[in-house]
């Protein structure tokens, strides 16, 4: 299981919840896996989202693979200047 | 819109008393043109008064200097009788705009322009200038004072040009000074202006002075009080501070995007009393 | 200062990478010759302008075009009819042309396309628009009040349990941090707890939006224009307009100035569908006025800040809300001044709370770092208030507090390797630092952090027959990247610089780029060059093994050559680039390399801020005398340009400091619609804004390389804050620091002294 920590906007999306524990092997998975526990999440994960494994962030970048020790936080859509 | 050059007074004359629609006289444009981009004035005439030799002149005369309505404020800059004379109408011209904007502006034009903020404009006032203004009826001398009536106003009567600007001589040991209040160093209009004219007797006490404030009532004030307590003293500490309270009594500003009453009402008297200083150890030389 | 052992990357010896080459735009920006939005034409151009609403909040009951369209000259007018309804781009379309509503004075009702400028202006007094005008709210705080002017009837906000009832301002409210934030405030000796608020700035661009639409018959459009990503444009308009994607060819035009403002569409639908209409190419370029009544400010802003410390200057709590408005439409860029409010800091008890509110106003574009300056801007300056109350040197205690490679960040992840502590140390080492003070003068202080990202990016590099290197890359030049790219592609070919020719190629010729944002240019294209090189290489070694008749493997590219790799391989005599390229037809064909990648691993970039103010304390008016700007730029590629992205966040941070902000009048019409009352900084504004690169690599990157872009522009507005208020005696709360508002604060502070 991988611990997937909500923030901000996401958390709000995936009706609240601060964590959630998911079987996943990459980004997608996991996304999918709380698509599936949160049916409100879909439409913000369409969005985009920006995941940040092990203090590195990842923009939409599906395949990037996690672990079971991976420090995984779901975070809003980035957009810079 | 129409647009004439003409190279003589009379022709420009001619051409705006006749004028069926509006009309507008170019100097440097460095307003006019801005306005014409903006929309803000559709005039059907324009009459550029840049061709007229006469108006391109700064003439000495009766000890003081005649400058006409089209020497920019450039030329004016670069001019030591005017410089030596009036150093404080000189830099009040020299701060309207940019170097670009210094090589079209003239001080007739600002004057015209009719804005309560007119940099040049208290320093004419201080200095007490005169216009001369041409029109269908001839010609007639006024004071600046009188040219601008309110916000983009003028007593000037249809087909009448201002042509020069008259700066009087003066006594020995006189000085002014213009400053300005604005929030960046430079291409900015002032949100409080002030000049200050001084003559001094050999003891150094002040025998004349003339004070006079921008952008802080509908019209540039000259503002009588300060003067009054400026004469007889030696520009001390009171006298400064009663220059000051004088200054800011006479404000009557309004609260805009530029500043607000407060603000004005406050930075008139302390610019007021910095251009006294000035001006004093102009006076001094 | 810098462990190489840990930095691998800082050891490699650079050829021509940090060098400090002429750019290759640099000739044509300084000779005229460049061509920028408004300088494209075509044969038979049309001239297209917008009517845009006077009114701050109106329904829009009708628009009457007969009469404009009567009028000798003006071949097509559209409207909100010429433009099919669009769930995916609802703000987006209702932004670029009223619908229902107009939202803002400025707000698009109508565009006309005719056969000359003035033509095109009578035609707009000729729309007849029919409007209903309705209260309207400009502040964000009036905004957020029960009873406020609504500007949508359907907005239920967002992340709030539970969903509420009735419709407000609100679009969302966010939350971050960990921890117990009352445990921490419990165990502080010193509270400092302080209300702020920022003006909405704008981007102030030299350059105005400008556009040419052409579209054929057939369906085939082209646009040239000035932004920041010419694939979103594309992306835009081919939604808006209900066309394929391939069908239109976007080409970006040398840009003057973005900043972030440049990454969505104004006039570029309405210009496509003008020509689309008429069937000719119609040109747009917006007004002054128009770019600051219509395009995208940042956020205005207002907010709480409370932070706790020990007496030894350990931070236990620091905890915000932010009120952030950004215009007629939800987006603004609250969240991510709530990530970045604290990233500063190593905290175990954090909290902020964001709101996300709209008002009547222009909708909110990105600028710079989106959201974290006005953050910084508050919790900055509560950090040095701080520091004055516990007697400890303001950098001493950032460095107490300092984020560093491990901790938890305030918006959560642990960060990777970062230099916040590098720029504090570096600071705190400048000469500057000790520097004695004027009268009237005050020193400020501030940190600042910005994620930095990497994202789409597609870049093509060709070997040419004669040697040189046609460099394609898809990320419009903002800051200098085409010389960058350069120094990139020639290190790693192992050429000169001037071998070299990197151009913006249009959408038709490369991959998807994402915009020229988040400071990901020198990252993401930078990654993709080094990729396509070494893709370029792998080739040109093959060339040169079959020329061998040896293996590929033993062939190896070392300092611009293929060579064999030791001494089995053979004795050849290394072959340089252009030896191989002069015979690519006869060994195989073209040589090129490609790399399309969604780039990750950007570094975030620190910086720290100094810089000394005199106040006019009978005036209110302040002057930077000084200025030392310090960043991470983890690998400076082209010195020059990095400097200049930290001396221009710096410059705009002096704007936003002192003079800049949105003007509203009573009726909700922007006052200060130009750049004489809305007061960006001049020249002589500005002292010389000294620069220190601080270089701790990213290990995301070949070179190290971190974005410097936007990070720049997060610390000035508290460092000058800080600096006034040390000068003045008061603490500023609000910006900008205006003299009308700082001169109010010191008359006050005295009438309060005497009293």
């Amino acid at each position: 299981m991988v611990k997937v920590v909500l923030w901000g906007s996401v958390r709000a999306a995936a009706g609240g919840a601060e964590t959630v524990e998911v079987e996943a092997k990459n980004v997608r998975q996991i996304l999918d896996r709380i698509g599936e526990l949160h049916p409100g999440f879909k439409d913000r994960y369409d969005e985009g989202v920006t995941v940040s494994i092990d203090g590195q962030i990842y923009v939409d970048d599906w395949f990037q693979p996690v672990t079971e020790d991976s420090e995984v936080y779901l975070l809003p859509y980035l957009e810079g200047g | 819109m129409q647009y004439e050059a003409p190279q003589t007074l009379d022709a420009a004359v001619a051409l705006l008393a006749d004028a069926r629609g509006a009309a507008r006289v170019l100097a440097g444009g460095t307003d006019l043109l801005v306005q014409l981009r903006s929309g803000a004035i559709e005039p059907d005439l324009v009459v550029d008064i840049k061709r007229i030799d006469e108006l391109k002149k700064i003439t000495a005369e009766d000890g003081g200097y005649r400058i006409g309505a089209a020497v920019s404020g450039a030329e004016l800059g670069e001019h030591e009788g005017v410089r030596a004379l009036w150093p404080g109408v000189v830099e009040a011209t020299e701060l309207i705009g940019s170097t670009q904007v210094q090589g079209r502006a003239t001080m007739a034009g600002n004057l015209c322009n009719a804005s309560p903020a007119a940099d040049s404009v208290p320093a004419m006032v201080a200095a007490d200038a005169t216009a001369r203004i041409v029109g269908p009826d001839g010609v007639r001398d006024t004071s600046v004072r009188d040219v601008a009536t309110g916000p983009g106003q003028t007593s000037l009567g249809r087909g009448e040009i201002v042509v020069s600007i008259f700066l009087p001589a003066r006594p020995a040991r006189s000085g002014d000074a213009y400053l300005r209040f604005i929030p960046r160093t430079e291409m900015d209009i002032a949100v409080v202006g002030a000049a200050v004219s001084v003559s001094l007797d050999d003891e150094g006490t002040c025998v004349a002075a003339r004070v006079s404030l921008g952008a802080v009532a509908a019209r540039v004030l000259l503002v009588d009080e300060g003067a009054r307590v400026l004469i007889g003293t030696k520009l001390d500490d009171d006298a400064l501070q009663a220059l000051a309270a004088a200054a800011s009594a006479a404000c009557s500003p309004i609260n805009d995007k530029r500043g607000t009453i407060e603000f004005r009402t406050d930075v008139a008297g302390v610019l007021a009393r910095r251009a006294a200083q000035t001006a004093f150890e102009r006076a001094k030389g | 200062m810098l462990d190489k052992t840990k930095d691998p990357v800082a050891e490699r010896d650079f050829k021509v990478v940090g060098t400090r080459p002429v750019r290759p735009d640099g000739v044509d920006k300084v000779t005229g010759r460049a061509r920028f939005g408004a300088d494209i034409s075509a044969p038979g151009m049309l001239v297209g302008k917008v009517k845009r609403s006077p009114h701050a909040h109106a329904k829009l009951v009708s628009i009457d075009t007969e009469k404009a369209l009567a009028l000798p000259g003006v071949k097509a007018v559209v409207t909100r009819d010429d433009f099919a309804e669009n769930k995916k781009q609802c703000d987006v379309l209702r932004n670029i042309m009223a619908r229902e509503k107009v939202l803002y004075d400025g707000h698009a009702v109508a565009a006309v396309a005719a056969t000359s400028a003035t033509v095109a202006r009578k035609a707009l007094k000729l729309i007849e628009v029919e409007y209903d005008v309705l209260p309207h709210v400009i502040d964000v705080d009036e905004a957020m009040k029960p009873g406020a002017p609504l500007l949508h009837d359907d907005m239920i906000t967002k992340g709030v349990d539970p969903e509420p009832e009735t419709a407000s301002n609100i679009a969302q409210r966010y939350e971050f941090g960990h921890g117990d934030v009352e445990k921490g405030f419990a165990e502080a000796d010193v509270v400092v707890e302080r209300d702020f608020k920022t003006a909405a700035a704008h981007q102030g661009y030299i350059e105005p939006h400008a556009c040419l639409a052409s579209f054929t018959p057939d369906g085939q459009g082209e646009l040239w224009c000035c932004t920041q990503g010419h694939y979103a444009i594309r992306g835009f308009c081919a939604d808006l307009l209900g066309m394929d994607i391939s069908k239109l060819r976007v080409t970006a035009s040398e840009i003057g100035g973005g900043f972030g403002g440049k990454t969505t569409v104004f006039l570029e639908p309405l210009a496509l569908a003008l020509s689309r209409k008429t069937g000719r190419p119609v040109k747009m370029v917006m007004s002054r006025e128009e770019v600051f009544r219509a395009s995208g400010p940042t956020a205005s802003t207002s907010s709480r800040v409370k932070v706790g410390a020990t007496k030894d200057g350990k931070i236990t709590a620091g905890e915000a809300e932010f009120r952030y408005q950004g215009g007629a439409f939800k987006g603004s860029p609250v969240q991510f001044g709530a990530m970045c409010a604290f990233a500063c800091y190593a905290l175990e008890n954090v909290k902020t709370v964001g709101y996300d509110v709209v008002t009547n106003r222009p909708k909110q574009a990105a600028y710079r770092a989106p959201g974290a300056p006005m953050a910084a801007f508050a919790v900055e300056s509560v950090i040095e208030e701080l520091a004055v109350e516990l007697s400890i040197d303001p950098v001493e205690l950032r460095l107490i507090n300092a984020a560093e490679e491990g901790d938890q960040s305030s918006f959560g992840p642990t960060f990777p390797r970062i230099g916040l502590v590098e720029t504090l140390e570096a600071t705190k080492a400048h000469e500057h630092f000790s520097a004695p003070l004027g009268p009237n003068q005050g020193r400020g202080i501030a940190s600042g952090y910005w994620f930095n990202f990497g994202g789409a990016t597609s870049v093509s590099l060709n070997i040419q027959p004669d040697g040189t290197v046609a460099l394609a890359v898809g990320t419009p030049d903002i800051g200098g990247s085409r010389a960058s790219m350069s120094l990139m592609a020639a290190e790693e070919l192992g050429i000169a610089y001037e071998k070299v020719k990197a151009i913006v190629a249009d959408t038709a010729s490369l991959g998807y780029n994402e915009v020229s944002h988040g400071s990901r240019v020198t990252f993401a294209s930078g990654l993709a060059t080094i990729e396509a090189a070494r893709n370029a290489k792998k080739i040109l070694c093959a060339r040169a093994a079959k020329m061998w008749e040896i293996p590929e493997e033993a062939v190896e590219w070392v300092d611009g050559h293929a060579r064999p790799a030791g001494a089995n391989a053979g004795d050849f005599e290394p072959m340089s680039l252009a030896d191989i390229a002069k015979v690519a037809e006869q060994t195989g064909g073209p040589i090129s390399g490609h790399q399309e990648h969604n780039a990750s691993g950007a570094g975030a970039s620190f910086a720290t801020h100094m810089v000394d103010v005199e106040v006019d304390p009978e005036t209110g008016r302040a002057h930077v005398v000084r200025y030392t700007a310090v960043q991470d730029a983890g690998k400076a590629i082209h010195p020059s340009y990095v400097e200049g992205q930290f001396q221009g966040g710096a410059a705009q941070g002096v704007g936003w400091a002192l003079n800049e902000e949105y003007i509203y009048n009573d009726d909700g019409r922007l006052e200060n619609p130009g750049f004489l009352d809305y007061r960006i900084p001049v020249c002589s504004d500005l002292p010389m804004l000294d620069t220190v690169i601080v270089e701790v690599p990213n290990p995301g990157h070949p070179y190290g390389v971190r974005g410097v872009g936007e990070t720049g522009i997060v610390p000035p507005m508290a460092a000058i804050a800080n600096a006034v208020s040390a000068a003045a005696g008061v603490r500023m709360t609000e910006l900008p620091m205006s003299p009308p508002k700082l001169l109010k604060a010191i008359n006050a502070k005295k009438a309060n002294g005497s009293a």
